[in-house]
């Protein structure tokens, strides 16, 4: 079983949803550092994906810290990485204006996106804490 | 270096039927390859070439550098076929098929064998005559993917069979993800099982190959476009050629683009539909984008006449 969900939908890149689904479970939590990430093969035998594909997924996800290898182990889940300030700033300018540009197209208000970002980042968030709040537990005689 | 195999100028006639029109198409090494048709279009007759199972009538066929006529030993020993109906010894049990094929082929791997055996569920002692028809195909691949062939050709593979044994065959092929370098070639008109597998698609139809294209570029330039209109909609007399099947209901005009491209479309929708409130753009699934291809060379197949 792969350690993060994904739901291929059709027409688009397979690569990029690969991407989307691992960067998904590392921010939720689902996937924490040191965890084992599944081989090449492994990844596209179980999403009947292009090797090649799958080779570049993880070669990306390893360039950018996300995960990393080692050496008589494998590949696995890398310590939070910092993000690049190249990141940040696509984030905090395209991205964000992508989104504002998309909200004032369906005529949301500011009030009503803000929002919907706040539900979306609790969610993200409080199943991270579920589960380190579980892990507490087990931990505790 | 030498493509993993090629067509050039391929014609096939049987009497007075024309099965392959002038096929030229080159597959390159470690690319994935899915050649992709409606029954009756000359994909089995484009392997059959290729395999030297018959004799070109006209143009070339080569495998892995050698023209398909001189295949040998070498070659062949590097090369995994298997077809819808393949024909296998029914008097053998799959254990005595896999120790005949094992010495026909210095790469056999003993480890990758027993893998492929247990990952099917393939009983060694059973008659080969005796087994379904997804097993003996299971057999087929076992024998022709335990010596890490560096071509995989695969005429057909998952016609008739249910989803459980396709996606066993498909978690068998990958067995292969981790070689250095391996080609895939297969016919299917299977396309959910290939979606996502496949880096590059070719459409035969009538004998003809219709287009030979990355699957990405393809997508990228293949969409659905929707667009909302503030009165009934009628199609305008002014229509790019690029933009296939218009429909019209009521207010909404639904056409498949095949020159999409982000900037470019959206300025050509807002030129010809000043007054549109809405548009929206889908990308296709490979099994529309299949139809589509169909459908477009069945209209202009009907110009032509």
């Amino acid at each position: 079983m792969l350690p993060f969900k994904v739901q291929f939908r059709p027409g688009i890149s397979p690569y990029r949803q690969i991407i989307y689904a691992v960067e998904k479970s590392i921010v939720c939590g689902q996937l924490r550092p040191g965890d084992p990430f599944p081989s090449v093969r492994v990844l596209s035998q179980t999403c009947k994906i292009n090797p090649n594909t799958a080779h570049k997924a993880v070669a990306d996800l390893t360039r950018r810290g996300l995960l990393e290898v080692r050496p008589g182990i494998g590949t696995v889940v890398a310590e939070a990485p910092r993000a690049l300030p190249r990141e940040r700033s696509v984030l905090l300018k395209e991205d964000l204006e992508h989104l504002v540009v998309e909200a004032k197209r369906v005529s949301l208000d500011l009030d009503d996106l803000l929002a919907a970002v706040e539900a979306h980042w609790n969610r993200l968030t409080s199943s991270r804490m579920a589960d380190s709040a579980a892990e507490t537990l087990k931990e505790k005689p | 270096m030498n493509p993993a195999l090629s067509f050039e100028n391929l014609s096939q006639r049987y009497g007075r039927l024309e099965a392959l029109h002038e096929l030229n198409l080159t597959v390159p090494r470690g690319s994935l390859y899915a050649l992709l048709g409606p029954n009756g279009a000359g994909k089995t007759t484009a392997i059959h070439v290729l395999m030297n199972l018959l004799a070109p009538s006209e143009g070339s066929a080569a495998a892995l550098g050698v023209d398909s006529t001189r295949l040998g030993p070498a070659e062949l020993a590097q090369i995994g076929y298997v077809s819808e109906n393949q024909k296998l010894p029914g008097w053998m049990t799959v254990e005595q098929l896999l120790a005949f094929c094992k010495p026909l082929y210095r790469t056999w791997d003993d480890d990758l064998c027993r893998k492929l055996m247990r990952g099917f569920d393939l009983a060694p002692e059973r008659k080969v005559k005796s087994l379904s028809r997804g097993m003996k195909l299971k057999a087929a691949m076992v024998t022709a993917l335990a010596f890490h062939p560096r071509l995989l050709i695969l005429d057909e593979p998952f016609s008739g069979l249910d989803v459980v044994v396709r996606d066993e065959l498909v978690r068998g092929m990958l067995e292969l993800a981790d070689q250095d370098e391996w080609t895939l070639f297969i016919s299917s008109h299977d396309l959910e099982e290939i979606e996502n597998l496949v880096d590059r698609v070719g459409f035969l139809n009538e004998g003809k190959l219709l287009l030979s294209e990355e699957l990405d570029q393809l997508r990228a330039r293949l969409c659905e476009v929707e667009v909302t209109l503030p009165t009934d909609a009628h199609i305008p007399d002014e229509w790019p050629a690029a933009w296939l099947f218009p429909q019209a209901s009521r207010n909404v005009i639904r056409f498949t683009d095949s020159d999409y491209n982000e900037g470019a479309s959206a300025a050509l929708v807002a030129r010809i539909f000043p007054e549109a409130t809405d548009s929206s753009v889908t990308p296709l699934s490979l099994r529309s984008i299949f139809i589509t291809l169909a459908r477009q060379s069945a209209g202009a197949a009907a110009k032509e006449v």
